[in-house]
């Protein structure tokens, strides 16, 4: 099953063409926590697979690899957003689907992008950051 | 979630991490989670919801974990 509407799709597919710089996808698999109730039936795991590459068959400009086990993650799977290939510090922990995919799309765009889409107010006022921070933004599919 | 990845992109003093709180429930459970999205700074949760983001860096920047 398609994961976007044939227009979503042509839309995502005309801005990843157009990023200023490649976007690798890195999905990271492992031993999974036992989900809620009503989850069991899912692999979670082949589904985040599945979907990353529907993403990444839409443009040359965003790829992806798979990797197991990989060193330093707790939580699997994780998919890992890497601009020209390098982790600055973007994840997804657990399956992209429903509204969260969407917010995978727009990681990938903003990391496709050579100047940040912050006001310019926000990057100053980062630059001056003198510590460091791990943000974690728990969400929901629906 | 889109902004606080456009802040890890922005400072290489920053990581953004978005966790789908169904798929870990453990964790979601010692965090408290019980609205969405929950903004967790350096392991100490912080707020709820979506803010505007001169707000959600004004609380990034000042939040507490110690």
């Amino acid at each position: 099953m398609a994961i976007f509407r044939p227009e979503d799709e042509e839309r995502i597919r005309e801005r990843f063409d157009a990023l200023d710089r490649p976007v690798e996808l890195v999905v990271a698999l492992g031993p999974e926590e036992t989900p809620l109730p009503g989850h069991a039936d899912v692999d979670f795991g082949a589904e985040t697979v599945r979907i990353v590459d529907e993403l990444c068959s839409l443009s040359d400009r965003v790829t992806y690899r798979v990797e197991h086990d990989a060193p330093g993650l707790e939580r699997f799977p994780a998919v890992l957003i890497c601009p020209e290939g390098e982790d600055v510090g973007l994840r997804y922990d657990g399956l992209p689907w429903g509204h969260e995919l969407g917010s995978l799309v727009g990681a990938v765009l903003e990391a496709g992008r050579a100047q940040s889409s912050l006001r310019p107010e926000s990057l100053e006022a980062l630059a001056e950051l003198d510590r460091d921070l791990a943000i974690d933004v728990f969400v929901t599919p629906t | 979630m889109l902004l606080a990845y456009k802040t890890a992109l922005a400072s290489s003093r920053v990581r953004a991490t978005a966790i789908e709180s169904t798929e870990f429930p453990t964790l979601a459970a010692e965090m408290d989670v019980w609205a969405v999205p929950r903004i967790v700074v350096n392991g100490a949760p912080q707020w709820d919801g979506s803010v505007p983001e001169a707000v959600f860096l004004s609380r990034i920047l000042s939040a507490t974990f110690e």
